[in-house]
């Protein structure tokens, strides 16, 4: 009986002990320290070791002398500053048509011989008119009845690999790299290729359906007739126009663009899913002029190495930069599942878009910090450069140049009047709305504040996360040539780049400012001292009711 | 869970990396054009009619396939997307093989053989590209020991959703996942079912589990 007792006496001291002192009534502690004096400094928990985090490197070399100004098949092909450039060869077949360039330079581009077919010159001004070019359907990051990740991998940053369906040129060969690899290869990536052609020109373009689902495209913006010669469908349009091309089927649209401008074409089978999966693509019409041989293609936008003769008479360069943004609970659908029946359904019926949250934010097929190996905006000072921005994401973007103010030329490839046009730090540009902006360099403390290195990003802040972790997303940068190391990366005065090239980081695994803030803001590991004592005291207070019951039960039972 | 093709690509890998240190695969990838033919109908590379494998004194045996890519043949395994007509290969040791591949569709198909020794088969694959509607013949002659072959499309997805088979050389050295009407996948696809189905089954099941408690509870009251 006694024994018990003091039992009981010994778990209700044991569970006053162990009450952490922040569960009692601020009012009772108060009383308690002007009786007793305050609580006994008690070290806060030690900070957690920084995980071992993977790197990645940073810039590649340029091994194959990839970025050096040079001309293949008689095309001049500008120098790029960028850390991955596009591949020379497959600029050159671009421009001279993949019918009428060497086998060896055909090899090199990785095309078909008939992806970018260059006919007659119609208008006799001396460039070809006939212009036929190939798309296929990729699906990149996709699933596999076997394998346990995703199939011909494509990265938008470190680690992040979301299921995406894009058009690509017609390759040759494998979608991988090698049969080792699993990453897809160059050509096969996020966003669609720029199309470009000259206005005026008949052009011919393939929709060959290389994926397990029905699409079409649909020339956003660009001159076509609703019907073709033949009478069938050519806006691209399930719900007016057209069957949607099956699975291992071809159709060919026509178009006949009697406008110049940047526009935009994309699939329009159930677009509120084919769209936000990467069904996007640019589409610019240049101006005519005479020997005006254009890039036709522009794998993964980005600079043009090519410019067209119109640009070039009031520009020094020109930047393709297309924007997107992606779901994951819609691009992850892809890879849960093998049975395309499951897929269809899953993507069209059970996935609601008008409940969607976009969780990536790309520019050029990339976020943030891969954006700086492909994307940065190189300039010189007192250049005009211009930018052509389309925007396919599904929230608008408030576009913000820091060190610069651009000033519209074009809305949706129409040209604002000389003395309509804007000229401001942010611009708001909806879905699907292009952009065509003349950044000046001129450094005159209005449209430029001099060298250095200026960001340029979407200002809705969200927009520069990778799925809310910062930074991220869209951010890319205007970099001046000073500013230019010679390996390809900008010359920054900030923190370390490293921790940004490591899956862990966007994973939510490492301290925000590790890098460089001595610890002071490094992971505070758990608190033992707390944890004990809660455990102490249920611990405690469970005891002490078991003794309690059975005190009273033998009590009570006595009486 | 490892498939054979996985722990197939990760050592190539390796091997690939150390030969080729430096260099980016997608040039790798293109420069291979040994034994090379490419025009508009596509193209065939590592052709190869009399090389033999160093394990092979003498040809076998000539084999010739027809094989068809058509979408029309997915059906017979339903979820699929692309099709071809034939999904399993046998063939003895040092045998010569004539694949003739003809493209139904109206996109380009592959018809590859992965694995095969890199002293003849530059990648160490035979390789088949049909443009849509044309067909492609080429000739290899497979090593002299029991090994299986991947045969697939490499287009992205094309071999998920069906243009996947298996070339077994002698008795093989095991089968590889994921062959249409062959072998099973490891990846179980998430079936929702319907409300019929579903509510047919909880009733199928409460009624086994009303006879389990049935025949417990008889057989206590024996005991």
């Amino acid at each position: 009986m006694l024994k018990h007792f003091l039992i009981f006496l010994l778990a209700l001291t044991g569970m006053l002990i162990c009450i952490p002192s922040d569960w009692l009534p601020v009012n009772m502690r108060l009383q308690w320290a002007d009786w007793f004096g305050a609580d006994a400094y008690i070290e806060p928990p030690g900070s957690r070791a920084t995980p071992i985090y993977s790197n990645q490197v940073i810039c590649p070399e340029d091994l194959p002398g990839w970025r050096k100004a040079q001309v293949i098949e008689g095309v001049s092909i500008r120098a790029t500053k960028a850390c991955i450039p596009d591949n020379p060869f497959t600029i050159a077949t671009a421009v001279m048509g993949s019918n009428r360039v060497s086998p060896d330079t055909l090899n090199k581009s990785g095309l078909t011989p008939d992806a970018i077919v260059k006919g007659r010159d119609l208008d006799g001004d001396g460039d070809p008119d006939e212009i036929h070019i190939r798309l296929e359907v990729i699906e990149l990051n996709g699933g596999s009845p076997e394998m346990q990740e995703p199939t011909t991998q494509f990265s938008i940053a470190p680690g992040i690999k979301p299921g995406l369906w894009v058009f690509a040129p017609k390759t040759l060969g494998m979608a991988t790299e090698n049969f080792e690899s699993n990453r897809a290869r160059a050509l096969l990536r996020l966003p669609a290729p720029v199309i470009r052609v000259e206005q005026g020109d008949t052009v011919k373009i393939t929709l060959e359906n290389t994926h397990y689902m029905p699409h079409t495209i649909h020339f956003h913006g660009v001159d076509h007739a609703f019907l073709d010669e033949n009478g069938e469908g050519n806006d691209g349009v399930p719900v007016t126009s057209e069957q949607a091309l099956m699975p291992g089927f071809a159709r060919t649209y026509d178009l006949n663009p009697r406008h110049a401008g940047t526009m935009y074409y994309h699939c329009h089978v159930q677009p509120q899913v084919h769209i936000m999966m990467g069904l996007q693509g640019m589409f610019v019409v240049e101006e005519n002029r005479p020997n005006n041989l254009v890039q036709t293609l522009n794998v993964g936008a980005g600079h043009v190495r090519v410019p067209s003769k119109s640009v070039s008479e009031k520009y020094h360069r020109e930047y393709d930069l297309h924007y997107q943004d992606i779901d994951i609970d819609l691009s992850n659908l892809i890879q849960q599942n093998n049975d395309v029946r499951l897929i269809t359904e899953q993507m069209h019926r059970q996935y609601n878009a008008s409940q969607a949250i976009s969780d990536f934010y790309t520019l050029n097929g990339q976020s943030f910090p891969y954006t700086f190996r492909e994307s940065l905006i190189v300039a010189s000072p007192n250049e005009n450069i211009k930018l052509r921005v389309a925007n396919g994401g599904s929230h608008g973007i408030a576009l913000h140049t820091h060190g610069h103010k651009t000033t519209l030329t074009h809305n949706d490839g129409v040209p604002v009047p000389e003395g309509a046009q804007i000229t401001r730090d942010v611009f708001w540009i909806a879905t699907s709305q292009r952009a065509d902006l003349d950044l000046n360099t001129n450094n005159d403390g209005l449209h430029s504040y001099g060298d250095g290195v200026w960001l340029l990003h979407d200002h809705e802040e969200k927009g520069i996360t990778n799925n809310g972790i910062g930074p991220g997303g869209n951010i890319g940068a205007i970099v001046y040539e000073s500013f230019m190391r010679e390996d390809g990366w900008p010359l920054t005065f900030g923190n370390s780049y490293e921790q940004y090239f490591s899956a862990e980081y966007y994973q939510r695994q490492l301290p925000v400012w590790h890098s460089y803030s001595n610890g002071f803001f490094d992971e505070a590991g758990p608190d033992i001292t707390h944890i004990a004592r809660v455990v102490g005291y249920w611990f405690f207070l469970g005891l002490a009711l078991i003794q309690f019951v059975y005190l009273v039960k033998r009590f009570g039972s006595k009486i | 869970m490892n498939t054979r093709h996985q722990n197939l690509q990760r050592i190539s890998l390796l091997f690939i990396w150390m030969v080729n240190a430096g260099a980016s695969a997608e040039q790798v990838n293109n420069h291979a054009h040994h034994g090379m033919h490419l025009d508009n109908t596509g193209m065939v590379m590592n052709n190869n009619m009399d090389k033999l494998p160093v394990e092979c004194s003498a040809i076998s045996e000539d084999h010739a396939f027809t094989v068809y890519a058509n979408v029309e043949y997915a059906k017979s395994f339903a979820g699929n997307s692309f099709g071809m007509s034939q999904h399993h290969y046998q063939v003895e040791p040092c045998s010569r093989i004539t694949v003739t591949f003809v493209n139904q569709d109206e996109v380009r198909h592959q018809w590859m053989v992965h694995g095969l020794p890199n002293y003849i088969y530059p990648g160490g694959m035979f390789h088949l590209e049909a443009a849509g509607g044309k067909s492609q013949t080429g000739t290899f002659i497979v090593p002299g020991s029991d090994t299986t072959y991947l045969v697939h499309c490499d287009m992205a997805q094309h071999m998920e959703k069906g243009m996947k088979g298996q070339l077994q050389v002698g008795a093989g050295d095991g089968q590889l996942w994921a062959i249409p009407g062959v072998t099973g996948s490891i990846n179980r696809d998430r079936y929702s079912g319907n409300k019929g189905v579903n509510r047919a089954a909880l009733v199928a099941a409460l009624f086994l589990l009303a006879v389990l408690v049935i025949y417990g509870a008889r057989l206590f009251k024996k005991s």
